[in-house]
């Protein structure tokens, strides 16, 4: 009777139970095999295991994430790599971006597998794996936009002989490739630091639970390698260009001056205060992406190693990892769209995705356009 | 009036005219070149004719224009244009404004033999305004040449701020030159540097004078060349060079570009207590630099009518940090080397490197010059040229640049 009692509180505690009953039964990572408990940490077990629909949910966003970053990075591979025009230094590491941002996408079809095992398929060596993608990618990811924000500001702050050319440029994509690897190949070897489940423990990243001081050490080197470092640098790079251009506007309005010109314009369209504006646009929506990017994951990293444990519960954990993903798949969008040689091969080789990509601007542009037509369109109506 | 029967009886009088797209328009310009002899400057006069019926009470406009070029289309980023373009003179030509502007003589010319549909318009420089200037691109450069252009575009429209229709605009390309001053100056350029060591005593003097301070373009620069060495280092070679010196005033940027250089081991090594005389010629021109990117060239319009950019002279009263767009000087540089310790004893001689102006003598034989290389090229031209015999108004097309179609 006390049992019978017992099993009918448990409905009320555990609300989940109406959904699917095995759930409730069970605590996160409880089919995980004996022999690999150990790559789960003890903080994942306090938590009752995740619904399946959370996983197949997971996994529906992965596979619409993997669709948009296939098209939009497999078509910058593709026509930045065939056209001719588009060979140019600066190209390359927009190539190199999308090469990275692919690398993440190869991420997805694991995940999709995994939701569907609702655990790790491999265990170890699948995290390994899963883990040293996410790890290259991400941290070359990062420091390849810091690349493209330093040789933008070359090339715009002395357009002379500023360019970077290509041993120069295949140098830079070499460094950032490079500056990935420690945060890969370290942990992947367990020489310091180790790659384990976390979230739903289906995904898998560094290892921020651990107590031992090789652990913090390792998040808070990593906290800075992969985030404050390729940060700054954009900031940093950006601005000095925002700079650069104020500079030459100015010089260009004191010529215009002495010779007696009201009107000063790049074409008879554009108003000249906006090229600053445009400017600005651009380098801030850049710059909001890699922290829309970034800094979930790097909250989730330093509250697990320094913080309240008890906020990083399996959902919030998986929230960093689509932010990143999401931003992989706007990457080619933000960087080739804006490029005007990009768009008109686009045109000539794509003429059906011609009408999608009106916007020359950036991404918060083409939202904010859309906003202003779905307001309009009930008025229109009424 | 004989002056008028003599010189049309001499030489036919070159016109040049561009029509418009849809063939209502055409502007007449009497030439291309229009030179900026620091005291004045050579007026932009043309005359457009317009089929009235075609207009409907709409006007056509002119302007001039200048565009800089400071950077590679193809290095455009972020939606920053490497070009601003400046209108730095706009008139209403039809209907005419100011029917009692004063008219030049070819504009005269031209309007006595176009009839009544013809409308004369004028444009003077701005007093600032930099020379045609073109900086060589490199052969894998695509786009536009970073440079300074002038053009002359006329447009129809129904007020000054309505857009054209590219239909019914037309662009001349022109460009704006300085030519010498009459008198090449006495002043010979020269240039005394002496260099010391530190663990020796003594010193080795190099003293370098040109034979004028200004040349003509293709004209041959004898730099006269004295070193006496007091020192105990012995001077291993000496290497002479004309060096072009580009300064972009629009973005505070400048590079040199070595345009003629010679090396000489000639009476080398001059040993401890030698010393040397010798004269080296070098002569700057464009067509042996063609493959040096950024090399600055005067704006030019034909394929065959390059030349290195001239020296950009200011008038006087004017600080040379004022001049604006590009800023063209030439020195030559001499250098000692000294071997691997005593280093390199350097000095820069500046000088001016221009076309002679019009009416010298100098010019003359520089005409002369040029006629008989372009003669053989005219010969399987002339079928180019709309040749209107009556008037002996030679009239070419401007067909052959046009500056705003797609490449």
């Amino acid at each position: 009777m006390a049992n019978n009692s017992d099993e009918e509180i448990r409905p009320m505690a555990y609300p989940l139970k109406m959904i699917s009953k095995e759930v409730v039964e069970h605590m996160l990572g409880w089919n995980i095999p004996e022999e690999h408990q150990d790559l789960v940490h003890e903080h994942w077990r306090s938590f009752p295991a995740v619904s399946k629909y959370w996983h197949y949910c997971l996994a529906l966003i992965y596979m619409m994430l993997m669709i948009t970053s296939l098209t939009g990075n497999g078509i910058v591979i593709w026509i930045f790599g065939t056209s001719k025009s588009l060979r140019s230094a600066s190209n390359m590491f927009v190539i190199n971006l999308a090469v990275f941002d692919l690398m993440m996408m190869l991420e997805m079809p694991l995940l999709i597998v995994n939701s569907f095992y609702q655990r790790l398929v491999g265990y170890q060596l699948g995290c390994d794996i899963y883990a040293v993608l996410g790890a290259l990618s991400g941290i070359g990811g990062a420091i390849t936009n810091a690349v493209i924000a330093f040789d933008r500001y070359k090339t715009i702050s002395c357009p002379l002989d500023g360019r970077i050319n290509r041993i120069q440029a295949g140098l830079l994509i070499a460094f950032t490739w490079f500056w990935a690897l420690p945060f890969t190949i370290l942990p992947a070897l367990k020489i310091w630091g180790r790659f384990v489940p976390e979230g739903f423990l289906t995904t898998c990243s560094f290892d921020y639970f651990s107590d031992d001081q090789d652990t913090k050490v390792f998040v808070a080197c990593i906290f800075v390698w992969s985030y404050c470092i390729p940060m700054t640098l954009i900031c940093y790079f950006y601005s000095q260009l925002f700079g650069a251009v104020r500079l030459h506007e100015r010089m260009l309005q004191e010529q215009a001056k002495k010779m007696n010109v009201k009107s000063l314009a790049a074409n008879k369209e554009d108003a000249n205060r906006s090229v600053e504006i445009r400017i600005a646009k651009v380098a801030f929506t850049i710059f909001f992406l890699f922290v829309c990017a970034w800094t979930p994951y790097a909250f989730v990293a330093m509250t697990g190693a320094f913080g309240d444990r008890n906020l990083l519960t399996p959902v919030a954990t998986m929230i960093p990892a689509v932010c990143c993903k999401v931003v992989s798949c706007i990457d080619p969008w933000v960087y080739a769209i804006n490029h005007p040689r990009y768009r008109a091969e686009l045109q000539k080789r794509l003429p059906w995705l011609g009408v999608r990509e009106q916007d020359p601007d950036s991404v918060s542009t083409t939202t904010s356009v859309v906003t202003t037509q779905s307001q309009a369109q009930p008025t229109t109506e009424a | 009036m004989l002056d008028y029967i003599s010189m049309a009886f001499v030489v036919a009088v070159k016109v040049f005219k561009k029509t418009t797209p849809n063939g209502k328009v055409t502007v007449y310009l009497g030439k291309r070149d229009f030179i900026d002899h620091m005291d004045y400057c050579d007026p932009v006069d043309g005359v457009v004719v317009v089929d009235t019926e075609y207009l409907k009470g709409r006007k056509v406009y002119s302007q001039l224009v200048t565009t800089y070029r400071y950077g590679r289309e193809e290095d455009e980023v972020m939606g920053v244009k490497f070009s601003k373009e400046m209108v730095i003179g706009q008139d209403q030509v039809v209907p005419m404004i100011n029917s009692k502007m004063e008219l030049t003589p070819v504009q005269e010319k031209l309007l006595k033999k176009l009839g009544p549909n013809a409308y004369p318009f004028t444009f003077i420089f701005p007093e600032m305004a930099p020379s045609s200037v073109t900086l060589q691109p490199a052969e894998e450069d695509q786009g536009k040449p970073m440079g300074v252009e002038y053009c002359v575009r006329t447009y129809v429209a129904e007020n000054e701020d309505q857009k054209s229709h590219k239909r019914s605009s037309v662009t001349l390309a022109i460009k704006k030159l300085q030519h010498a001053p009459a008198s090449r100056g006495r002043r010979l350029p020269s240039s005394l540097v002496s260099k010391g060591f530190t663990f020796s005593n003594g010193k080795i003097n190099l003293e370098v004078t040109l034979d004028r301070e200004i040349y003509y373009h293709g004209e041959k620069i004898a730099a006269n060349v004295i070193v006496s060495n007091n020192s105990r280092k012995s001077v291993r070679n000496i290497r002479c060079m004309v060096i072009q010196h580009v300064e972009i005033t629009m973005i505070n940027s400048q590079f040199s570009r070595h345009v003629a250089s010679l090396e000489s081991r000639e009476g080398c090594p001059i040993t401890p207590g030698a010393s040397l005389s010798k004269t080296f010629y070098l002569i700057p021109l464009a067509r042996t630099n063609k493959d040096i990117r950024g090399v600055a060239l005067d704006g030019h319009l034909k394929e065959d009518d390059v030349n290195l950019a001239s020296s950009t002279l200011v008038s006087e009263g004017k600080c040379p940090a004022d001049a604006i767009g590009i800023v063209v000087s030439y020195s030559i540089r001499v250098k000692l080397n000294c071997g691997t310790l005593g280093g390199e004893l350097v000095t820069d001689v500046p000088f001016k490197l221009l076309h002679p102006t019009e009416g010298t003598i100098e010019r003359q034989r520089f005409n002369a010059m040029k006629k008989m290389q372009s003669i053989e090229r005219h010969r399987y031209e002339n079928s180019l040229y709309v040749n209107e015999e009556e008037d002996n108004i030679v009239f070419e097309d401007f067909a052959r640049l046009r500056m705003n179609e797609p490449q």
